[in-house]
């Protein structure tokens, strides 16, 4: 009998990454490969609650809860503002910091990355991050590249720059989006190249920092919302998804004091977009004279909330793919993760963004009809209201988005990826 | 994740349709007017413990369907081929009601920490006299205490993530101990019922598992742990503690796996208290517990980007 092939999946520590690369180990396993996930220290515990083995990255440092929470709360205070800002702003306030702290992470990783992979020996190994590590290259491993981000991360002249949140064809807005993130992100990207020369490889091109894969590249966005580019590309390393949404049990749903048996509205901006306690209280005070029912990931800061309405119900965590598929509308943030899987189930996305991709994301479910955005901040109630209730009722829109879901489902994402992956073991993929 | 009331409510709905198919089973095993209803015979028959089984021929006797008699259980009271079908609108006691909403109001943040009779009152359209009942019952619970000023406060329930992690660490140190206390009672009827609702959960494909007899059994074993304790100051205190994880609902829903996983451990722990080996049984439980307690709550202080966190710790 055969040795089951060792694929070591290593994800960004995001949930978007980390819970798409939990739907590929899934099919990777019913495939019958052993997936094992490497992953940060903070991360730890949430592959193994799925049955994965880890193996984490010594970051070579760690904090006491005390030190830890007080970080997060200088992190809050610093950059809750930003958030407010448009996609331009963000680029010297909250992109090249987080570039920078990126290019940190990546060369703190570096080591124990190596160690792991030489003792690991996979037989491929799956990326799923934005920045490159030199290890996976060295060591001469078949590798993946997974594209959870919007499709924007892999540019095209065609294409809007990524986190420019810019229409596809203004494109005065990405000449201007472009050469400012040029700028801003220069030093971070300097120190990125010195990183990738002291471990013996070749500098990136300005702005670059990660390439795409010579192996495969798994790009999870789905059919509906593609881009149309310049130069296509090669549909032999580049695997389109058409979403990709991990397996969970049915969820039981709450009861509501009021509005019971109404449309349903599932409400998540992310463990970071639930840190703004005021917004989601703003948010919930619109929500509580609409004849709809709201369940809203609130995160960490459950206890901040003591007058919930009552066809309102706020959870620190819930079962996002199965919920998703139970209600009528998804208002987030513009995560690919949620974008992909309110697409999958059908249900119209309302996406208020305030970082990182999610700028383009709300700019796509414009331009493909698949749903609206709003700002996030500075929103009149009646606006949203009437946004809501348009979405929720809008017979035609819930319909192409059904028609939409049975393909996706039926093209079963996770299943693609997981073949496409294998075919890097067996010789099929060179 | 599931508030309580609408966990009550769930069950309640699950009690009405086993009474149902209780109906259909002794119709078709041709039961006659006061047959004997044996517990454990129904949930056999039922694929489902003896705890529902128990409030679903309670239900049928508030209904005049069947007739319990202490020591003897129940007997039908009418033939079932000329029963009416099960009603399932049969009101629940107003005070029953209202403990459970109360409950749930606060667990889901609606009602604040400081309550009063008359704010009661108006929030449920309730008399006084129930809305007293319900927080003289609370107290009983340990729930609410007064407060100065015809006040009631809620003490701290199992309705946040600290909470449910001490809930934990408590159990860990005490349903342990009930398994390896000497002297512990093999209820072995309810544990063969309990093994059969396990496996059928098992059996149940991804997307049709039933999330809410999950729970259903997760508090059947429990429960069966604390009342087989023979140190009646554990046994007491854990069936107490079993009864607000119950009425406080579980704040996280496992995910599949975990939910499988969960479902292998219990049975894991009833071979071995079937077996007698009281003591393994009480190391499985510690590692069910030790991996139950780990579950999501913590998650909620995640997801920041990575970058962030790597800068974090890495100070």
């Amino acid at each position: 009998m055969s040795r089951a092939k060792l694929i070591a999946l290593f994800p960004e520590a995001s949930f978007g990454a980390a819970l798409n690369c939990v739907g590929i180990a899934q099919a990777l396993e019913r495939q019958g490969a052993r997936p094992v996930f490497i992953c940060h220290e903070g991360f730890k515990g949430v592959f193994s609650d799925y049955g994965f083995q880890e193996y984490h990255l010594a970051s070579g440092g760690s904090l006491t809860d005390a030190e830890r929470d007080e970080f997060w709360q200088a992190f809050i205070a610093r950059h809750l503002p930003h958030f407010r800002l448009s996609p331009k702003e963000q680029l010297s306030t909250y992109v090249a910091p987080t570039w920078d702290a990126i290019v940190d992470t990546a060369n703190r990783a570096e080591r124990p990355l190596q160690r792991i992979l030489d003792s690991l020996r996979p037989d491929a190994v799956v990326l799923d991050n934005v920045v490159m590590f030199p290890a996976i290259r060295n060591s001469g491993l078949p590798w993946a590249r997974v594209v959870s981000c919007a499709e924007t991360e892999i540019p095209d002249p065609a294409v809007p720059p990524y986190l420019s949140g810019c229409p596809t064809d203004d494109e005065a807005c990405h000449r201007d989006f472009a050469a400012a993130y040029a700028q801003a992100v220069a030093s971070p990207h300097e120190r990125f190249n010195r990183f990738l020369a002291a471990h013996g490889m070749s500098r990136y091109p300005p702005g670059q920092f990660l390439e795409t894969s010579p192996w495969l590249n798994l790009l999870l966005s789905p059919d509906i919302v593609r881009r149309r580019r310049k130069y296509p590309l090669e549909p032999e390393r580049f695997v389109f998804l058409n979403g990709c949404v991990r397996e969970e049990a049915p969820s039981l749903l709450p009861g509501f004091p009021r509005n019971e048996d109404s449309p349903l509205v599932y409400v998540s901006f992310g463990s970071l977009g639930a840190m703004d306690v005021q917004l989601f209280r703003d948010l919930i005070a619109a929500f509580s004279d609409m004849p709809y029912r709201f369940l809203v990931n609130v995160g960490a800061n459950r206890d901040a909330y003591e007058t919930v309405p009552d066809n309102v119900y706020i959870d620190s965590w819930f079962v996002q793919p199965s919920v998703v598929s139970q209600c009528d509308l998804f208002i987030h943030h513009g995560g690919n993760n949620s974008f992909g899987e309110a697409l999958y189930y059908g249900v119209p996305s309302l996406i208020m963004p305030y970082c990182w991709d999610g700028h383009d994301n709300a700019c796509r479910v414009g331009e493909t009809a698949t749903g609206r955005a709003l700002p996030r901040y500075g929103w009149p109630r009646a606006a949203l209201q009437e946004t809501i209730g348009g979405l929720i009722h809008d017979a035609a829109l819930r319909r192409r988005l059904a028609d939409n879901a049975r393909a996706m489902q039926a093209f079963n994402g996770t299943a693609v990826a997981a073949k496409a992956i294998l075919s890097l073991t067996d010789g099929s993929r060179s | 994740m599931t508030s309580p009331a609408n966990r009550g409510q769930r069950t309640r709905a699950h009690h009405v349709e086993l009474a149902q198919r209780i109906l259909d089973l002794v119709s078709e095993a041709r039961m006659k007017k006061g047959s004997r209803l044996a517990e454990q015979w129904i949930a056999t028959q039922c694929r489902v413990s003896r705890t529902p089984v128990r409030a679903a021929l309670q239900l049928l006797a508030q209904q005049g369907v069947t007739e319990y008699r202490p020591g003897e259980g129940h007997r039908l009271a009418v033939d079932p081929r000329t029963a009416p079908g099960v009603d399932s609108r049969l009101p629940e006691p107003p005070e029953e009601i209202l403990f459970g909403a109360v409950i749930r109001d606060r667990a889901a943040r609606r009602l604040s920490k400081t309550l009063t009779v008359s704010a009661l009152m108006r929030r449920y359209r309730a008399p006084r006299t129930t809305v007293q009942k319900v927080l003289q019952s609370l107290a009983e619970h340990q729930l609410v205490e007064r407060a100065p000023g015809q006040r009631w406060v809620f003490r701290p329930n199992l309705d946040s993530a600290d909470a449910v992690a001490e809930s934990y660490r408590y159990r860990l140190l005490l349903e342990p101990a009930a398994l390896e206390h000497p002297g512990f009672s093999v209820d072995g009827p309810r544990l063969a019922s309990l093994r059969a609702t396990l496996e059928s959960l098992l059996g149940m494909p991804a997307d049709r598992l039933d999330v809410h007899l999950f729970f259903e059994s997760d508090h059947e074993l429990h429960d069966t742990v604390a009342r087989g304790c023979a140190n009646r100051f554990i046994g007491d205190t854990l069936i107490h503690h079993q009864r607000l994880r119950r009425l406080s609902g579980s704040p996280v829903q496992p995910n599949l796996h975990r939910l499988r996983e969960a479902t292998r451990e219990h049975l894991g722990i009833i071979n071995q208290i079937e077996g007698g080996r009281m003591e393994v049984a009480a190391d499985l439980m510690r590692i069910h517990l030790r991996l139950a307690g780990e579950q999501r709550p913590k998650m909620a202080h995640w997801g920041a980007p990575a970058a962030f966190r790597g800068i974090g710790d890495g100070r």
